[in-house]
């Protein structure tokens, strides 16, 4: 399957990541390159420790690379100084992860606008909380804490956080670990919803195959290379 | 952002109400301390600020009570331009009240030639009666007595009781309150019957109380006084230790003692067969030989020392300064200990919350974002510790004032309650520095990957 889009969104030109651990290094990426198109749904798959997640949060300018480039809307990410990428993780990147990540102390409303508490929030930044929260089937549960809420509650905030800030890209690292099966179906179908609605890039990692649909493009990664894509090659 | 910082504060309450104890001691214990020398300027500005008048009493002698002065100089005073009245006065400390003791608070007796006195236009003790009459031409010789609330509420007196004094029954014909320790512990009879009840010199008194005419400067008026006394015959005042060690012609001791006595009154030693017979002295040069040289003569000592209210209280202001010095070495280990208490506190609650970070900063915060809510939330406990440091300050003053009201009296200025909120809360902000510092050190997903 190949992109029939014809809009890349991000490419990964010839990146490595070299993970330190102790005096051993650990190559977590050699050598990657491929692209990922605009507003669809890309999954990235392969074993354990074939460097999935790092290619993700590579992309998402939450790690920097030992080599290699990343752009983004034709932006290399190394360019960006601290506050750019901040900036960038701000208002371009949500992130959905396996263990949901929320912050306890927060009910499930403020931690849809955490992401902006430092700025202050607007009245209208709220609404959207409210309303996504609505969307994703919380409207019911805004003012619960996560330990209040279940596992796929909690997902269902993380990705009303993600979206709040109107996104680019959403990435996901492995959003149905944690999960049932029915409970990661219906993670998975809002996921889907939302991004058809909001018109956002999706990558998701995952070791599960059963989500994937036949227009998705796929990365398959083993030891830190590409294994077969269907997405575009450089 | 507050409001986050104060729910983390909260998630964590029994380390974080721990370390608020910690600050809250601290914060406290700086605000007792420094009461100590606050209530001390205060009782100083309450007593001097309402003696307008200047004294006049034995030179080096610390207070009227050692002070052992020619009867005579009285009149002499009172020919001098500029004053107006002179009370003659005899100060002695009080042994034995109602059958007990007297060691605490202390206790004199102050008898004050009654004519002069009521010619005062201003009278400490006259002004300050509350009950009864203050003392008349008519209580001369007479065992009549004004004493202040303090003594008579401790004693259970009011005005027409009489109450027991070293053995001699006087009548409470008056009570006083002028509101100051130092002022308060005065029996007041007539002089000439204090000085048969403790035998004191009879052509002697303690000190002269000389009222202005307001005609001539205070510090004018003062010199004016010591300069007609110059040329007199008066042994300084002397501790007793000192006076112990002058029976000998020369000993280690006796010279400790000199120097000590001199230190204290801010002359230089020099004994008396040192003094130049002329104006023309020999000193030696940096060779050792000696030149003669042309000396002025050092001005003869007052017989008299002539110290106004202002002078009483730079003394005791400079002895308040020292003393917070003391105080505020004794604090800082306190402030130390709570600081450490901060830094630990909030250092586990970040390592605790590292993913948290990772997960704020993966959603656009910046690393400086992330310190202000960590050093929000130790300067929240900053200004919590100092609001309650000063509350329990306040309470421990007010109960140790109300317990030994007759001994001590500790004043916590809003200036010091003000100092211990701001230094709490610089406490809290600088404690949380350090921790706020360490999370910036770790990417997002080393954060994130902690977890």
């Amino acid at each position: 399957m190949r992109s029939e889009s014809g809009h890349e969104m991000i490419e990964v030109r010839n990146v490595t990541k070299i993970h330190q651990s102790g005096e051993t290094e650990v190559h977590a990426l050699q050598g990657v390159c491929c692209q990922f198109p605009g507003q669809a749904f890309s999954f990235i798959l392969g074993p354990s420790g074939s460097g999935k997640s790092t290619l993700l949060y590579l992309m998402g300018a939450l790690d920097l690379p030992s080599s290699g480039e990343i752009y983004v809307q034709n932006r290399a990410l190394s360019t960006l100084n601290q506050t750019e990428r901040d900036t960038y993780r701000r208002e371009k990147v949500g992130f959905v992860f396996q263990n949901f990540n929320l912050l306890r102390n927060l009910n499930a409303l403020e931690n849809v606008l955490a992401p902006f508490l430092p700025q202050g929030i607007s009245i209208e930044q709220k609404q959207r909380a409210e309303d996504l929260l609505k969307q994703v089937g919380l409207g019911h549960r805004i003012l619960h804490r996560p330990n209040q809420l279940s596992g796929g509650e909690q997902q269902r905030v993380a990705i009303a956080r993600a979206l709040l800030k109107r996104p680019l890209l959403i990435l996901a690292d492995e959003p149905t670990g944690e999960l049932d099966t029915q409970t990661g179906a219906e993670i998975f179908q809002c996921l889907r919803e939302m991004s058809e609605q909001y018109q956002t890039t999706v990558v998701i990692v995952t070791h599960d195959e059963r989500y994937i649909r036949e227009s998705d493009f796929i990365l398959r990664l083993r030891d830190g290379k590409i294994a077969e894509d269907n997405a575009i090659n450089l | 952002m507050l409001k986050f910082a104060l729910r983390n504060l909260l998630s964590r309450s029994l380390r974080s109400f721990l370390c608020l104890m910690g600050l809250t001691i601290a914060i406290a214990g700086m605000v007792g301390l420094f009461s100590i020398a606050g209530g001390l300027e205060e009782t100083v500005s309450q007593t001097f600020g309402k003696i307008t008048g200047i004294v006049a009493m034995q030179p080096g002698a610390p207070i009227p009570l050692f002070s052992r002065i020619p009867r005579s100089w009285g009149k002499e005073i009172s020919q001098i331009p500029g004053v107006a009245i002179v009370n003659p006065e005899i100060w002695s400390r009080v042994n034995i009240i109602e059958g007990k003791p007297v060691i605490s608070p202390p206790r004199f007796l102050f008898g004050t030639e009654l004519p002069s006195r009521l010619q005062l236009k201003k009278g400490i003790y006259r002004d300050a009666i509350y009950a009864g009459r203050f003392l008349s031409l008519q209580d001369q010789g007479t065992l009549n007595a004004v004493i202040s609330r303090q003594i008579a509420e401790q004693h259970h007196k009011q005005v027409g009781d009489t109450i027991d004094i070293n053995g001699q029954e006087m009548t409470v014909v008056g009570l006083y309150e002028c509101g100051s320790l130092l002022l308060d512990i005065a029996i007041i009879l007539d002089i000439e019957v204090v000085r048969e009840i403790t035998r004191f010199d009879s052509e002697s008194v303690s000190c002269f109380y000389i009222e202005q005419t307001g005609d001539v400067k205070n510090e004018l008026l003062v010199n004016q006084i010591k300069d007609h006394f110059r040329d007199r015959e008066l042994a300084s005042w002397q501790p007793a230790s000192l006076a112990l060690a002058s029976a000998s012609q020369s000993n280690l001791l006796k010279d400790l003692m000199n120097t000590i006595d001199q230190t204290l009154k801010g002359t230089p030693t020099q004994r008396p067969e040192e003094q130049p017979d002329s104006a023309v002295r020999k000193i030696p040069n940096q060779t050792g030989k000696m030149n003669a040289k042309t000396v002025k003569p050092a001005q003869a000592e007052s017989a008299l020392e002539v110290r106004s209210a202002a002078d009483w209280g730079d003394r005791l202001e400079t002895f308040t300064a020292d003393l917070d010095i003391f105080l505020g070495l004794m604090t800082g280990i306190g402030v130390l200990i709570a600081m450490l208490s901060i830094i630990n506190t909030m250092l586990m609650s970040v390592m605790e919350r590292i993913v948290d970070f990772g997960i704020l900063k993966a959603n656009g915060w910046s690393n400086r974002d992330v310190m202000l809510l960590i050093t929000a939330e130790s300067s929240l406990l900053g200004i919590l510790g100092g609001v309650l440091g000063g509350i329990l300050g306040l309470v421990a003053i007010f109960i140790v004032n109300w317990k030994f009201a007759n001994q001590v009296h500790l004043y916590a200025s809003p200036g010091l309650l003000l100092f211990g909120l701001v230094f709490s809360t610089f406490l809290g902000i600088s404690g949380g520095l350090y921790p706020a510092w360490w999370t910036t050190r770790m990417t997002p997903i080393d954060a994130i990957r902690r977890g």
